[in-house]
């Protein structure tokens, strides 16, 4: 028979095989010991070499395609005998994912490392002070004057006995009295730390909080220095471009005084319900260090200027994760807590 | 405070921005203006006016001066009475406290006709919130919202004696007000008095003796200036809040009286068709006069980081109504500012630079990195070690909260709190009365509050905790603490103690000791009786391992055990080292036998190890606890310890003979005591 019609007439049974034995029946046929293509190479060598040459190709071209062909359709047949045979009933793949056991850390020391992370990259370094207080460290050295209605804007928390002046610290600002009286300009610094407020509990205010200060103080520290500052620091926080603006403010302990706006993250600008259709978000209260708080520490406020801000770190944690309570942070309730 | 856009509008000729553009150009140069609204033909801005500000700005001629200011616009000044001083008043003034009452000014207007208020003054009024009652009264409070000075008008034919007498009120004395309540007055509250009985509660508000009222013909208006602190005490001890009082309060410029009182006594004449009497009766003994200070304008831009010609601060200050003068001192620049008399909140040179910044404009500030030397920023060390502990706890499934720093009354019996407790004068509710003395009351609370959605819990906190140690100092300490919660509520302990070695392993430290409770340790009754343990480190005392009480669990009707810890932070932090070695990984085979000993119950399992590896000396490599079994089956007060000992060489693989010369070796030891039995 010709070999080329050998071909043709393999090809057409293995498509046409149905069952394992077929193909065992094929393969025997063409190239079991008596099978065609076997007995085609064996009688080459009575062939002319040039015969032998091109039947002997082609017969080994058969014979390399009907292998593979075997296997091929082999590996189909197991398949789906072995499926047949092992599995009557259905793997399914959509049953919910075993879920390993693991810990949480709670948002606010997520967002404080990061915070402490883009400040120390900068030069910052991150100080901590205590939270019961002194009047004079709370407020005198801050120049907030006493029985003077600035003083109103801190609704203090007072220790028993009265006599002894102890507070629960309002905001982290006496740290920077602290850390100025024990070291010498220039200085960078970050203060993370709990505060508290005699103060109505709602959803964004708590008795506790948790503030952010900054304080930079060197020989020629400008407003364009901490507008400077401020933009690095939200873009990146925030990973993107964002838009700062600086408006008057009033604080006793700074002068001039700001309040540091973010465009919104959330619209953009465009106004939505997070920044009250403003486009911009309050965030950073702050300003250049008050000459008379230099002096409370004994620097030279004719060689020494400075910024100094003071921002609620919940806040942040709010807008990034867009909760909307601030007393979720200290309820302690684990179905809140085991989303970060 | 709410402003009125078309009493603004009054006080300039040209037309102001509109609305929603005027609020914007304020909140960025002056104040922020929080809420803008359509009220009638009119719009109320309502504008945080900074306390600060409060002596010029809480009134509408404040706000204009800004507007015109940042705008440029001309400012236009209303019609006023001229004073004609010197001639003598038919009413008597006499001030007893000068620096309660530093000025005291008074006018006489005769044949007023006392009547409704024109309706664009009902209006304004209103918008302002305040509600308008007769022409007089409205004009009075009219120039109070115009000028930020309050004004009160008597009703002069109610005067006993003609005599306006500013004093202390004696101990006894009492008011009726003008909205009628009744006001027992002491010696702290300073007063407006005919020669017999208080008239008025001084800066604060009016009495219904001398008030004006349809019949009225003659009145005296008064404008007065009163010391800030005076009328700050008297509104708290009366807890009298009123628009006057919180002008007050904040101090106001006393040259301020002249000018309300000569506007308002125009008004009166056009509108109440009065009569002026003579002059102006004055108690001023010591004039305030307006500050210079000497501005650097190179600091000017040292400190704001732009340079702002001086040709444009010059215009800033003159819009402001300061008076620069140009003074040239050596090679510096230096100007001489004058400060008006209203600008309270003007001192110092920074508060100059604070003008020209905000209204050139913080906008046109380009930020620009700060030039400084490279410092790198310390490391500090509490940090540091709290994130360790943080992470490590985290690997060991545990959940970080954050609780109040505060504990209750409540919590105070359930725990039997001493008194080292730090107490809270002016607690925002009995759930915050207290300091909490540990951290553990809180998270036990944790557990109850999370226990009907969670069976299993793990939890813990790094935070501070406050008592008063022997000198009744207070002691702030940051403590960090633990809570675990299981179904399977056995081995709890052993469990929590697992923890608390891998932790410290992990700080670097190595020498644990866990100590048998001393009852007297803790003044706290939080912990089992039995079920607990010191923590020690080198002998030293950092810390509590324990099962929390029964009866704490019972009044918390929590049903399941609860083990928990609680590590002095500060303590620790001085022992934990990053210093870390490998050890090498072993060459020789491990082989293990195992061995079971019954023992007296009250037999320490580390007395068993101890005996286990002086005895097996340097070829046992690990001892490994694997039962521990007390039960039916065995002989009352005994109980069954089952180990794996773990053999191994460091030169050589063991042969079996070696191991079991070892092995019987230990049997041997163990049973030397006559109440240990080895089960073979």
């Amino acid at each position: 028979m010709d070999i080329k019609t050998i071909k043709k007439e393999v090809k057409k049974q293995i498509n046409s095989a149905e069952t394992l034995k077929d193909l065992d029946d094929i393969f025997k046929k063409y190239l079991g010991k008596k099978g065609k293509i076997t007995q085609i190479l064996r009688s080459l060598k009575d062939l002319s070499e040039k015969q032998k040459k091109e039947t002997g190709k082609l017969a080994n071209e058969i014979k390399k395609e009907l292998e593979s062909a075997v296997k091929e359709k082999k590996y189909v047949f197991q398949s789906a005998d072995w499926l047949a045979s092992k599995f009557q009933d259905i793997f399914d793949i959509s049953v919910p994912s075993k879920k390993p056991l693991v810990g949480h850390l709670h948002p606010i020391t997520l967002v404080r490392r990061k915070v402490e992370e883009i400040f120390q990259q900068m030069g910052f370094s991150v100080v901590e002070g205590p939270e019961v207080e002194t009047e004079w460290y709370n407020f005198d050295a801050l120049n907030i004057p006493k029985d003077h209605p600035a003083r109103d804007a801190w609704d203090t928390l007072w220790l028993k006995p009265e006599s002894q002046k102890l507070l629960l610290r309002t905001h982290t600002s006496p740290v920077q009295i602290r850390y100025m009286e024990k070291n010498q300009p220039p200085l960078r610094i970050i203060v993370p730390g709990r505060a508290f407020r005699h103060e109505a509990t709602d959803a964004s205010h708590d008795v506790q909080f948790y503030q952010l200060e900054g304080l930079m103080v060197g020989k020629d520290i400008s407003v364009a220095n901490f507008k400077a500052i401020a933009k690095e620091f939200f873009q990146r926080f925030f990973n993107k471009e964002i838009k700062v603006r600086l408006r008057p403010g009033y604080f006793p302990f700074t002068e001039p005084s700001f309040e540091i706006d973010v465009q919104c993250v959330i619209c953009g600008g465009k106004g939505c319900s997070t920044c009250k259709q403003t486009g911009w978000l309050e965030l950073w209260p702050g300003g250049m260090v008050h000459p008379n708080v230099l002096k409370a520490v004994g620097y030279n406020p004719k060689f020494w200027q400075g910024f100094a801000f003071g921002m609620g770190l919940d806040r942040l944690v709010m807008m990034k994760y867009k909760i909307n309570d601030i007393r979720l942070f200290y309820g302690g309730d684990l179905r809140f807590l085991q989303q970060f | 405070m709410i402003f009125s856009y078309n009493l603004l509008q009054s006080l300039f000729d040209k037309k102001l921005p509109k609305p929603e553009k005027l609020a914007e150009v304020l909140t960025m140069h002056s104040f922020e203006v929080e809420s803008l609204a359509r009220k009638g033909g009119d719009w109320l801005l309502d504008i945080d006016v900074t306390p600060n500000r409060a002596s010029d700005c809480f009134s509408h001629i404040g706000i204009a001066r800004e507007i015109a200011a940042i705008l440029k616009y001309k400012f236009k000044t209303p019609a006023f009475v001229k004073t004609t001083a010197g001639k003598k008043d038919f009413i008597k003034i006499e001030v007893k406290d000068k620096n309660a009452c530093p000025r005291y000014t008074a006018k006489v207007i005769t044949d007023v006709k006392v009547g409704d208020s024109p309706k664009w003054i009902k209006e304004r009024l209103e918008v302002c919130g305040l509600q308008p009652i007769n022409n007089v009264v409205d004009i009075a409070n009219y120039m109070m919202l115009e000028t930020g000075q309050p004004l009160h008008a008597f009703d002069f034919d109610k005067l006993e004696g003609k005599k306006i007498i500013v004093r202390f009120a004696k101990q006894g004395e009492k008011i009726i007000t003008l909205d009628n309540q009744k006001f027992d007055l002491n010696k702290n509250i300073l007063i407006i008095a005919d020669s017999k009985q208080p008239l008025a509660i001084a800066g604060i508000k009016g009495g219904k003796k001398a008030e004006i009222d349809k019949n009225t013909k003659t009145i005296v208006l008064e404008s007065a200036n009163f010391d800030y602190k005076s009328i700050r005490l008297a509104s708290r001890l009366l807890n009298l809040k009123t628009d006057a009082s919180w002008r007050f309060e904040h101090g106001l410029d006393p040259n301020l009286t002249e000018q309300a009182i000569n506007r308002a006594a125009s008004l009166i004449l056009e509108i109440a068709k009065g009569k002026v009497a003579k002059g102006l009766s004055d108690f001023y003994p010591k004039k305030v006069f307006p500050k210079k200070i000497k501005l650097d304008l190179n600091y000017v831009e040292k400190l704001l980081g732009v340079k702002i010609p001086q040709k444009e601060i010059i215009k800033i200050f003159q819009k402001l109504d300061f008076t620069p003068i140009n003074q040239c001192v050596g090679a510096k620049e230096i100007l001489l500012v004058e400060v008006p008399t209203f600008r309270l909140d003007i001192s110092i040179p920074e508060d100059l630079i604070e003008e020209i910044g905000r209204i050139y404009g913080y906008e046109k500030i380009k930020p620009i990195m700060p030039l400084s030397s490279l410092i790198p920023p310390k490391k500090n060390e509490n940090i540091f070690w709290q994130d360790f502990i943080k992470n490590i706890l985290k690997e060991l499934c545990f959940t970080e909260v954050y609780n109040y720093s505060f504990v209750s009354e409540k919590d105070r019996e359930i725990f039997t709190l001493k008194d080292n407790l730090v107490e809270i004068e002016n607690p925002m509710s009995v759930e915050q009365k207290y300091l909490r003395p540990t951290l553990l009351i809180n998270l036990l609370k944790n557990i109850k509050s999370n226990i009907k959605n969670y069976e299993e819990m793990k939890l813990f906190e790094i935070g501070k905790k406050h008592t008063k140690n022997s000198g009744r100092r207070i002691d702030e300490r940051a403590m960090f603490s633990g809570i675990i919660i299981k179904k399977d509520k056995k081995e709890l302990f052993y469990e929590l103690k697992g923890v608390i070695d891998l932790l410290l392993n992990k700080l670097g430290i190595s020498d644990i000791w866990y100590d048998e409770h001393k009852v007297s340790f803790e003044d706290i009754k939080l912990w089992h009786l039995k079920k607990c343990a010191e923590i020690k480190i080198k002998g030293e005392k950092i810390g509590f391992l324990g099962e929390i009480s029964p009866n704490i669990l019972d009044a918390l009707k929590i049903k399941k055990n609860v083990c928990a810890f609680e590590i002095d932070f500060e303590k620790l932090k001085e022992l934990c080292s990053e210093e870390s070695e490998y050890q090498p990984i072993p060459l020789f085979p491990t082989a293990v036998r195992d061995l079971a000993v019954l023992v007296p119950r009250k037999v320490k399992v580390v007395d068993v190890l101890n005996k286990i590896n002086i005895s097996g000396g340097a070829l046992v490599r690990d001892v490994d606890l694997f039962d521990m079994y007390e039960g039916k089956e065995l002989p009352e007060d005994k109980k069954n310890l089952a180990f794996h000992i773990i053999y191994q060489a460091k030169d050589r693989t063991l042969s079996a003979r070696e191991i079991d010369e070892v092995h019987n070796r230990i049997i041997k030891n163990l049973e030397k005591n006559p109440t240990w039995e080895v089960r073979k």
